[in-house]
């Protein structure tokens, strides 16, 4: 005989003990916990990734600028748009398309890793 | 009926949906060993709460074997964790003799038998016998949980059930 089995009239007592408990409060407190916290950590990690994000692509022409085989027209672009982001940032979105799409396309990528990350 | 390991693989996957299923399926094992480690309803399931949080954030480590196991391993964990902060001066002792829960008098009548004869334990025993009578973990996973000898492990419950058969036959707890 397992060792376990000399106490299953206890162990019984114990379950109709536990059984008396009512699992919904409990069960949507912990997944009230878990959402917020998953929702959080998803905003922590797209905020943080887009102001890295940022501080890269401002790092971009400096990089380029030092490889010389890379087509100068991409460098150009993100230098004029770095400028006129700091002189005007509100029309930036519409003055240089190719600002745009590196913008979009950080956004995108940053949105699909923030939604399936996990907590 | 998806298994727990199924369940678990799909948590940990982000889908909390699956999770949600654990925890229902898991709470009263993990509420019912909080409630009887601490001797509290509520402070046993802020710790129930705590496991399931810190068993959410964990559910890539889980490698297969009993779910219930690996729950309740999180659960003695955070259960110590409230301890030290609580009873620092206390150091766990699997050897030591009763160590009686902190509780005002007066919550002592509404106490049902079996919880009453389970605080005449030691506090080694009351783990032991939580763990492996009432959480229904084998001698070896409440070894491992706990990381004390199995031969302890194994002593202190045969202990335990004795002393809670000898406490519910008696006519004033029984």
């Amino acid at each position: 005989m397992r060792e376990e089995e000399a106490y299953q009239d206890l162990a019984a007592l114990f379950a109709a003990e536990d059984r008396k408990m009512d699992p919904k409060p409990f069960v949507a407190g912990v997944m009230g916990k878990v959402r917020r916290r998953t929702l959080r950590r998803k905003l922590v990690i797209f905020g943080v990734g887009t102001v890295g994000a940022a501080v890269a692509a401002l790092q971009v022409p400096k990089l380029f600028g030092e490889w010389i085989t890379v087509d100068n027209t991409i460098v150009s672009a993100i230098s004029t748009a770095q400028q006129q982001a700091g002189m005007q940032a509100g029309l930036l979105s519409t003055t240089n398309p190719l600002w745009i799409g590196i913008a979009a396309m950080v956004v995108f990528s940053l949105a699909a890793v923030a939604t399936m990350e996990r907590a | 009926m998806r298994t727990d390991p199924d369940l678990a693989a799909e948590a940990a996957r982000g889908s909390e949906t699956a999770f949600a299923e654990l925890v229902r399926r898991h709470q009263a094992r993990v509420r019912g060993m909080a409630r009887r480690l601490t001797g509290s309803e509520a402070g046993g399931d802020d710790i129930a709460q705590m496991t399931f949080l810190t068993a959410w954030q964990k559910i890539g480590t889980y490698r297969g074997g009993t779910f219930s196991a690996w729950i309740c391993t999180i659960c003695w964990r955070e259960f110590l964790q409230v301890r030290r902060r609580t009873r620092p001066e206390i150091e766990f002792d699997e050897t030591a003799e009763i160590i009686p829960f902190e509780r005002p008098s007066d919550a002592q009548d509404d106490k049902m038998d079996l919880t009453r004869a389970l605080e005449q334990l030691s506090e080694a025993q009351r783990v032991c016998v939580v763990m492996c009578v009432a959480a229904g973990l084998s001698h070896r996973e409440a070894a491992e949980a706990t990381g004390w000898p199995l031969g302890t492990v194994k002593s202190h419950v045969l202990r335990g059930v004795e002393a809670l058969r000898k406490h519910l036959a008696k006519p004033e707890v029984a």
